[in-house]
């Protein structure tokens, strides 16, 4: 019976670990690096990890020896030297060395951008995203996803409209709070390209867990024509459904909030819309650009990420959701 | 005596007392009948109790806004009309006979009004009289809308007689009585599409719409007369156009959607209202209650619940004068 708990116990221990063990990896890790910032801070998670180990061993295995293998009397001279050199020199310079070790590595998360400006300001649940490339005068808007090139350091600006949120790539960097009315910022230059997941890392209201986005890391030639496609004007609805699906967006006042550069639609509060069906996700990172998603998100908004600012068309017909589901997935 | 005989007094007398007033009860002793009234002694007690729950609990005088303006006395002597004056009578008149033996008698309103102060009638016309035959207000959290019947009681108060009266309630008929354009505090119905009249009419009796006073006039007319009433007096003209709006009104803010996007030329949405010359006091009026959260209305309502929670109260008065002011 014991014998049999054991092993249970055991195959749980191995279970747990091989999901904890599968959660290190994937999109959204900061030890499966896709930048420089992030190698260094998988380097500094390491270095801290062996010190601590080293630690941790080295003062329990002290502890160990004068409890168990001598517990007899030491003689003063001696117990002094163990006490002082093991239990205050040695800790304090192990902990001394990985402290500046890790403060080293400060500048170079803030050091100068190379021309491109990302200015990220964080809403109540979403990610609002301005591109300034070096020497714009204007910037190229969009929302819910950010795009970096390889190879270059990205300068991140960041702010809050009204609570404080964290901006966080696990897989691209560290983390940085984002504050309504004071300006943060980082860099990042990402290395691997892929798609990765950015969280809010700081608990700011009902739907914290439901505000990420897709960090879409591309070659630079990859992300210059990228650019260039974002900052050109939405293309015109090019079905029936698609142009019913213009009108109703009109008549339904969508474009009091949302803008969709290149008609009449200017709205500032939510999203822009302008190339909504290129990105990875709908609602900042929780659904997809699908028919399906698109339908049940316009109808359902507040149900789905509770106290989101957008209120559910649930008025709408399935065939008008349909058709104004079909305009908002020609906008490529 | 000893305690025990006095605890034993005490229990006999407490079963007395519970075995006859379950009697009244159970029996029908008392006498219901209005008829019959109630002994100087009774009438006192509850009429004090009624004094002194209505001076406990009235707002402060500092809460009383000014309550001169002509369109509020106006808007409220037109709902008093229609709603108050059956049992307390127009100034200068008598309620009808059968209103004189409802017990206690509603006093006619000259009397009526004569021992409160503005706030004090703002409270009995909110809360209500509890057992005396006197409503609640119909709508509980329009608190607002009471002042315009206490302005026009107060005018009676400072000596409105039956001509002043007469010559604030006239009108064709009930309806455009209220909504021929002339008041600053009453919508325009001319300048709306007829499904958006048809379903507010229908959000007044269903109460989704708080108001005291069209909660009243829903309720009059039979919701079968709602559609061609809307028809006669509704407009089905496309959007005029909105020249010079304000920023907040073209593109709106951060925080802000813009109005004209759902209320300005282009927009073919009939369940949408045109604002163009609209009542200016009510357009204000309404965009307070829907920052505030009581303004609803049709199923497109959380629409403008979250639209107007950016709005400062300088932007509210700046919309109201623009769309008002536009042909």
């Amino acid at each position: 019976m014991i014998r049999s708990l054991a092993g249970s116990g055991r195959r749980l221990v191995a279970m747990a670990l091989m999901m904890a063990l599968a959660g290190c990896a994937g999109r959204q890790s900061a030890l499966s690096p896709a930048g420089e910032d992030a190698s260094w801070l998988h380097d500094l998670w390491i270095v801290m990890l062996v010190g601590a180990v080293i630690l941790w061993t080295a003062l329990n295995g002290l502890f160990f020896f004068v409890t168990r293998v001598r517990p007899n009397d030491w003689p003063e001279r001696h117990a002094n030297r163990l006490i002082i050199g093991g239990g205050v020199i040695f800790p304090t310079v192990l902990v001394g060395t990985l402290l500046a070790y890790g403060l080293s590595m400060m500048p170079h998360m803030r050091a100068d951008g190379d021309g491109l400006v990302v200015k990220v300001r964080a809403e109540e649940w979403w990610w609002r995203v301005e591109y300034w490339p070096a020497g714009a005068t204007a910037p190229i808007v969009t929302a819910n996803e950010i795009r970096l090139p390889t190879g270059q350091r990205t300068e991140l600006l960041l702010d809050a409209n009204k609570y404080i949120h964290s901006f966080w790539v696990p897989a691209l960097g560290g983390k940085m709070d984002m504050f309504p009315g004071r300006e943060t910022r980082m860099t990042l230059r990402p290395e691997t390209p892929g798609v990765y997941r950015g969280q809010c890392a700081e608990f700011c209201g009902p739907s914290h867990a439901l505000m990420a986005f897709e960090a879409v890391i591309l070659t630079p030639g990859d992300f210059a024509a990228w650019l260039e496609a974002e900052a050109a004007p939405a293309a015109p609805p090019a079905t029936p459904e698609a142009q019913r699906g213009q009108t109703l967006f009109r008549d339904e006042g969508c474009g009091a909030c949302h803008a969709v550069r290149g008609t009449e639609f200017d709205g500032l509060v939510g999203p822009d819309l302008t190339h909504l069906a290129s990105r990875q996700s709908l609602g900042a990172g929780i659904m997809e650009v699908t028919r399906e998603d698109l339908t049940d998100w316009i109808a359902h908004t507040r149900d789905i990420k509770p106290e989101v600012a957008m209120p559910a068309y649930d008025w709408l017909e399935a065939a008008e959701l349909a058709d104004l589901a079909a305009y908002l997935e020609g906008l490529k | 005596m000893t305690l025990r005989g006095i605890l034993t007094v005490v229990a006999v007398l407490a079963g007395l007392g519970a075995a006859g007033g379950g009697a009244v009860v159970a029996f029908g002793l008392y006498n219901t009948s209005a008829h019959s009234g109630h002994w100087a002694v009774t009438e006192w007690a509850l009429h004090t109790t009624f004094e002194n729950a209505v001076a406990l609990r009235a707002p402060a005088e500092s809460e009383v806004p000014d309550l001169s303006d002509p369109a509020l006395i106006e808007l409220g002597a037109r709902h008093y009309d229609g709603a108050c004056a059956m049992c307390h009578a127009s100034p200068g008149e008598m309620a009808p006979a059968t209103i004189a033996w409802m017990e206690p008698e509603p006093p006619q309103v000259e009397q009526a009004v004569e021992p409160w102060t503005a706030a004090e009638m703002h409270w009995i016309v909110h809360e209500g009289v509890k057992m005396s035959g006197m409503p609640g207000w119909p709508a509980a959290a329009r608190e607002d809308e009471v002042w315009a019947v206490v302005a026009f009681l107060q005018a009676v108060q400072q000596g409105m007689n039956a001509d002043g009266y007469a010559a604030l309630t006239g009108g064709e008929s009930y309806c455009s009585g209220c909504h021929d354009g002339g008041n600053s505090r009453i919508p325009r119905l001319d300048i709306l599409s007829p499904p958006y009249i048809e379903e507010s009419l229908h959000a007044y009796r269903l109460g989704t719409r708080a108001s005291g006073i069209m909660a009243q006039a829903a309720t009059v007319m039979s919701p079968d007369r709602y559609a061609a009433f809307a028809q006669r007096v509704g407009t089905t003209a496309p959007r005029p156009a909105t020249p010079n709006p304000p920023p907040v009104a073209a593109q709106g803010r951060g925080d802000v959607p813009s109005c004209l996007s759902c209320h300005g030329a282009g927009n073919d949405n009939p369940d949408i209202p045109t604002l163009n010359g609209q009542s200016r006091d009510y357009l204000a009026t309404q965009l307070w209650l829907w920052r505030d959260g009581v303004r609803g209305g049709g199923e497109r309502a959380p629409l403008m619940t979250a639209a107007a929670q950016g709005l400062t109260d300088a932007e509210i008065d700046i919309l109201a004068d623009y769309f008002s002011a536009l042909p």
